[in-house]
């Protein structure tokens, strides 16, 4: 599949899962009464962090615009997603080029996933951005720095399970890409 | 004019980035205060009729819990039937005319018009700062702005956005709007969420002399857009505030915003007139 559908298919496919499934899922920690925020893992930055090497920077802030705007508008956060989003795609390059040992220009055609950067290098690179997102998301929500061991909580707690969410979407879905490449 | 264009050219990635931040800044700043951007909810055509198709899966697994609680309500309801049947005017289709005062000395019998129309949730949220349910009905089917959104147990919200086939209900589950609310004794104050628990909401500023125990009921006032004596919750906990004499009292929610499915927009005919009536009233006090 070319490099354009198959990103527009992606994106259709994250907001589709973040929007009808985890949006409804309101996890909470172990039990009731611990008073621990609950709180919905957020997937969605994914579209943006699997898009390919060579995307340009206003390319980037572009696509992560729309996809803020499009979650925006389904959870009535109007604003609050796009902001969030729009900082980590600025950040994407960056982080990117500290990571890799090569120049991101010889990455030429391909995405950033498990495969070409290693698990850990992934990992880092996806919880951090995600962790950045989160923390401009909730700070923003509750606007306030009141009670900020509950607003802490709950970033740490949900990036933890929006990472688990990553990791399961990476496990189910690269493996395919790359059987059916393969073929 | 050449330096300028290189500048920009320089700094494209900058600029964009702070352009598009800035008018992200604007959206959130105005749906804070609470106007426009109807088209930037989950009330509009796209989004509500994905989540109304998303519904109409989930629908038949929830149905025998829906079946309870309508069963519920009804027994509610007939037992309130045969207690009030006394003071009410008419009773015909779904329209009720309540009197306001029944006890009224001067024998004015004034009365609040409400229409009960049901509607179906097809998205619901209890976990962000400011949670939305949507409904599916909309401006088609008599919706408007502002009109109160109650459930078989207790209060639900206020809608907040309206489209021809959708609304968006802001829940009592917010930090941006207080409810008016009242204690058995008539004791007034609002309540407020303070955004953790979606069960767990907060009256404060209660008087000290008030004494109030556990599981005392607390209901809406005529104060506020919604219709007075609806259940808001029961006391779970009060605490005292040494500082100002004040007690703040813990109420776990009567409707479970968890697991809405029906609910009812309860529109007051007399609303506007009451309004206009009241900004009048503040016009001239500042003149």
């Amino acid at each position: 599949m070319s490099i354009y559908p198959r990103n527009i298919l992606r994106l259709c496919l994250i907001v589709l899962i973040q929007v009808l499934i985890l949006d409804n899922i309101t996890l909470r920690w172990w039990a009731e009464p611990n008073n621990f925020p609950i709180f919905v893992p957020m997937v969605y930055p994914l579209f943006l962090l699997l898009l390919p090497f060579e995307t340009t920077v206003p390319v980037l802030l572009i696509l992560g615009f729309i996809s803020g705007i499009i979650v925006d508008t389904f959870m009535n956060t109007a604003g609050i997603h796009a902001f969030a989003a729009v900082f980590i795609a600025y950040l994407r390059t960056n982080v990117l080029t500290a990571l890799l040992p090569k120049n991101l220009s010889e990455y030429p055609n391909q995405s950033p996933s498990v495969k070409n950067m290693g698990w850990m290098p992934f990992l880092v690179y996806s919880s951090f951005l995600i962790l950045i997102h989160h923390t401009l998301f909730f700070a923003l929500e509750l606007w306030s720095l009141e009670n900020i061991g509950y607003l802490s909580l709950k970033i740490v707690a949900s990036t933890a399970t929006s990472l688990v969410f990553v990791i399961i979407y990476l496990l189910l879905f690269t493996r395919q890409v790359s059987v059916r490449n393969n073929n | 004019m050449r330096n300028f264009i290189l500048f920009i050219r320089r700094f494209f990635n900058l600029i964009l980035f702070i352009a598009l931040e800035v008018l992200c800044i604007v959206l959130i700043a105005r749906t804070h205060m609470m106007q426009g951007v109807d088209i930037m909810s989950s009330a509009n055509a796209l989004t509500g009729s994905a989540y109304q198709k998303q519904q109409d899966v989930v629908y038949y697994f929830r149905l025998k819990s829906m079946n309870d609680s309508l069963v519920n309500e009804n027994a509610r309801l007939h037992n309130l039937l045969a207690r009030a049947s006394g003071s009410l005017d008419t009773l015909k289709d779904s329209s009720v005319r309540l009197a306001v005062l029944p006890t009224d000395t001067l024998h004015v019998v004034t009365y609040n018009d409400y229409t009960y129309r049901q509607a179906r949730v097809i998205n619901n949220s209890v976990a962000s700062g400011n949670n939305y349910i949507t409904i599916n009905r909309g401006t088609k089917h008599g919706i408007g702005k502002g009109m109160a959104v109650v459930s078989g147990t207790g209060v639900v919200g206020k809608v907040e956005y309206v489209t021809s086939d959708f609304a968006s209900v802001l829940s009592v589950l917010n930090v941006k709007q207080k409810v008016s609310a009242k204690l058995k004794d008539g004791t007034y104050s609002a309540v407020s969420w303070e955004g953790e628990n979606p069960d767990l909401l907060i009256m404060e500023n209660i008087p000290q002399q008030i004494k109030v125990k556990k599981n005392d009921s607390v209901y809406t006032t005529s104060y506020s857009f919604f219709p007075s004596d609806v259940l808001i919750g029961t006391v779970t906990q009060t605490k005292r505030a040494s500082k100002n004499n004040m007690q703040t009292l813990y109420i776990k929610s009567a409707s479970n915003f968890r697991n809405l499915q029906y609910v009812y927009v309860i529109e007051n005919k007399l609303a506007a007139q009451r309004q206009r009536l009241e900004d009048s009233t503040k016009m001239t006090n500042k003149k």
